[in-house]
C-alpha cells in the first residue's frame, strides 16, 4: 500500500488526521462491543430461563393433550379444537438499545375463557378444558420466546459486525495507515537529508569555486608582480 | 321395533339374555393388564384375535396405529348399540334409546363442526358414531349438508329441531358454535329424563336415580369447569333440569365458593359414592381425576342395578356402560402407548370394576 501513497506533507498531514479519526472510532467501537456483549449477557440469561420454560410447558401441553386424546378420543379433541374462532392476534412493535432494533410481539386472544374456545361446555370435559389451557400458555411462551430469542439474534448478529469492525479498524486500517504514515516520514526524512547534502555540495562547489577564483586571482596578482620586478 | 307405552310389549328376557353372551365378551382385568403392556402394534393385533376382528380387518387398510384402535373401537360399538335398540321393544327401547341419543348428540355437534372448520365430507363421515337413533339416511343427509342451518332443517322432525332452531339465531349473530352445541347437549339431557313413569316399578325406579345422577354429576362438573376458569358466565345456563341435586338459583351460588359446592355434595344423597372424590378434588389443582371419580361412581352404581334386578332395564344400561367404558380405556391404552405413557401411568387412568 506504502507504494501508492504521495509522500508529500500535505498527505502525511491527512494520514495523521485519519489515524486520530479511526483511533478515536476503533475506541468507541470497542466501547459498544463490550456495550453489546453485556446486554447480550442479560438477554442470554433470559433466553435460557424463556427456553427452559418453553421445553417445560411443551411437554405439559403434549401431556394434556395426549391424555385428552387418550380419554376422551381423537375425534373429541379434534372436534373441540374445530369449534374455535377467534385465532390469536399478533402485533410487532421495535425497540432500540445501542442502536439495535430488537422486536416487541404484543399478543391478543391467545388466552380464552371457557365461553371464547367455541366449544360447547355441557358436552364436553375437563381434559379438553385442561389440554386447551396447557397449549394457550404454551403460545404465550412461544410468542416471548420468539421475542427474546430474535432480540438475542440480532445483538448476536450486531456484536459479530461491531467485532469485525473493531478488528478491521485495530488489524488493517490502522497499521496500514501507520506505515504508510512512517513511510512518507521516512520518505520525507530522505528527501531532507538529500536537499541538506544537495546544499552541502553546492555549497562545498560554490566555496571551491572561490577558492578557485582566489587562486587565480592570486596567482595573477603574483604574476602582475614578477613582470614588474622584472 | 315400536315406541308404545305398554309395559307388557317390552322384551327384557330375549334381550337381557342377549346382553349376557354380549358381556361375556367385554376385555376383563388380565386382558387390561396384558393391553397396557403392548405396544399399539401389538393391542391392534390383540384386537383382531378379539371381538373387534371384523372391525379391525376393514378398517385396516385406511388407518393403522391407535386411529385404527379408536376407530375400530367407535364402529363396533356403534354396531352393539344399534343391536341393542333393534332387539328393544315397547318401553325398553324407550329407556335404551334416551340414553343413546347422546351418540345423536354426539353425530350433531361433529357435523356442525365439521361443517364450521371446511372439514372434508369424507372426514366427517368417518367420526361419526351410528349408535344412536338417527337412521343412516339421516346421518347420510347432515353430512351431505353445505351449511349449518340445512344441517338445523335437516333436524327439524327430530327432538333436537326445536332447541337448535332457536339457537340457529344466537349462532348467526355470534358467528360461535357454542350456542348450537349447548342446545344439542341441553335437549339430550333434558329428554333423558321427561316422559318417564311417576309411579316406577323398583327397576325402573334405580334406572330414572341412574339418568337424575347422570344429570346431577353433569351439573357438578360443569359448575367446577365455571368456578374454577373464571369465565364471566351465569352458571344457570349451563344448568340441566331433572337432578336430584340442586336447582339454577342454587347452583349460581355454588359457583362462586367452590367449598360450599364440595360440601354440598358431601351432605347430599352422593356423599357416600363421592367422599374419596371430593377429598381428591380439595387436594388436586385438576378436575381430571375427580371427573374419573364420578365415571367410576355411575359405572359402580349401573352395575349394582344389574346384579340386582336381572329382569329389567338395569342390565341392558349396565352394559351400555361397560361397553363404553371398554372403548374408552381400550382407547386410553392405545393413545397412553402411543404416547409413550408408562403402563402404571395408564393403568391409572383406566377405570376398571
Amino acid at each position: 500500500m506504502a507504494e501508492d501513497v504521495k509522500p508529500t506533507r500535505k498527505e502525511l498531514m491527512q494520514i495523521e488526521e485519519r489515524i486520530e479519526l479511526s483511533e478515536r472510532g476503533h475506541d468507541t467501537l470497542e466501547q459498544k462491543r463490550d456495550g453489546l456483549i453485556m446486554e447480550f449477557m442479560d438477554i442470554l440469561d433470559e433466553a435460557q430461563d424463556v427456553r427452559s420454560d418453553l421445553d417445560e410447558k411443551y411437554e405439559e401441553a403434549q401431556n394434556a393433550i395426549n391424555m385428552a386424546r387418550a380419554l376422551d378420543g381423537d375425534v373429541a379433541v379434534r372436534g373441540a379444537a374445530a369449534a374455535l374462532k377467534e385465532h390469536p392476534e399478533l402485533t410487532t412493535q421495535s425497540k432500540s438499545v445501542m442502536g439495535v432494533y430488537i422486536p416487541q410481539i404484543d399478543s391478543t386472544k391467545v388466552r380464552k375463557s371457557l365461553d371464547e374456545r367455541g366449544y360447547g361446555v355441557l358436552g364436553t370435559s375437563a381434559r379438553i378444558d385442561e389440554a386447551a389451557s396447557a397449549y394457550e400458555e404454551l403460545l404465550e411462551q412461544i410468542i416471548l420466546a420468539a421475542e427474546v430469542e430474535t432480540a438475542m439474534k440480532k445483538m448476536l448478529d450486531e456484536i459479530e459486525t461491531t467485532k469485525r469492525r473493531v478488528n478491521a479498524l485495530e488489524f488493517k486500517l490502522l497499521p496500514e495507515l501507520r506505515a504508510n504514515e512512517e513511510y512518507i516520514e521516512q520518505k520525507l526524512e530522505e528527501q531532507e537529508r538529500e536537499e541538506i547534502f544537495r546544499m552541502k555540495k553546492i555549497k562545498d562547489k560554490k566555496e571551491r569555486e572561490e577558492d578557485e577564483e582566489a587562486e587565480a586571482e592570486r596567482e595573477a596578482e603574483e604574476a602582475e608582480t614578477v613582470a614588474a620586478d622584472d | 321395533m315400536s315406541t308404545t307405552d305398554d309395559y307388557e310389549d317390552s322384551n327384557y328376557e330375549y334381550v337381557t339374555a342377549r346382553i349376557r353372551s354380549r358381556r361375556s365378551k367385554l376385555f376383563d382385568d388380565d386382558d387390561y393388564r396384558k393391553l397396557v403392556r403392548m405396544g399399539t402394534g401389538e393391542i391392534a393385533r390383540f384386537m383382531e384375535e378379539s371381538e373387534y376382528e371384523t372391525e379391525m380387518n376393514r378398517l385396516g387398510s385406511r388407518y393403522s396405529g391407535s386411529d385404527l384402535v379408536e376407530y375400530a373401537l367407535n364402529e363396533n360399538l356403534a354396531g352393539h348399540f344399534d343391536d341393542l335398540l333393534r332387539w328393544s321393544n315397547g318401553r325398553l327401547y324407550d329407556y335404551v334409546a334416551r340414553y343413546l341419543r347422546k351418540f345423536d348428540a354426539w353425530n350433531i355437534k361433529t357435523v356442525l363442526r365439521g361443517l364450521y372448520s371446511d372439514a372434508p365430507r369424507d372426514d366427517v363421515e368417518a367420526d361419526l358414531i351410528d349408535a344412536g337413533e338417527f337412521s343412516a339416511d339421516l346421518l347420510d343427509d347432515l353430512v351431505d349438508a353445505g351449511s349449518v342451518e340445512e344441517v338445523v332443517e335437516a333436524l327439524d322432525r327430530t327432538i333436537f329441531g326445536d332447541a337448535l332452531g332457536a339457537a340457529v339465531e344466537d349462532y348467526e349473530e355470534t358467528g360461535l358454535l357454542v350456542p348450537l352445541e349447548n342446545a344439542v347437549d341441553r335437549t339430550f339431557y333434558e329428554h333423558l329424563i321427561s316422559g318417564l313413569p311417576d309411579e316406577p316399578d323398583r327397576a325402573t325406579g334405580l334406572y330414572i336415580e341412574f339418568l337424575e345422577a347422570e344429570i346431577d354429576f353433569r351439573n357438578l362438573r360443569n359448575a367446577l369447569r365455571l368456578a374454577r376458569s373464571g369465565a364471566d358466565m351465569d352458571p344457570a345456563d349451563y344448568y340441566i333440569d331433572g337432578g336430584r341435586l340442586f336447582d339454577a338459583d342454587e347452583l349460581r351460588q355454588l359457583v362462586a365458593n367452590e367449598d360450599q359446592l364440595v360440601e354440598r355434595v358431601r351432605t347430599s344423597v352422593y356423599g357416600d359414592e363421592l367422599d374419596d372424590a371430593l377429598d381428591v378434588l380439595a387436594d388436586a389443582e385438576s378436575l381430571i381425576e375427580f371427573e374419573h371419580a364420578l365415571d367410576a361412581a355411575l359405572l359402580e352404581y349401573a352395575d349394582t342395578l344389574s346384579n340386582r334386578y336381572p329382569l329389567s332395564v338395569c342390565p341392558v344400561l349396565s352394559f351400555v356402560l361397560a361397553k363404553e367404558r371398554e372403548v374408552d380405556n381400550v382407547r386410553a391404552i392405545a393413545r397412553g402407548r402411543e404416547a409413550g405413557l408408562s403402563p402404571e401411568q395408564i393403568e391409572a387412568e383406566l377405570v376398571v370394576l
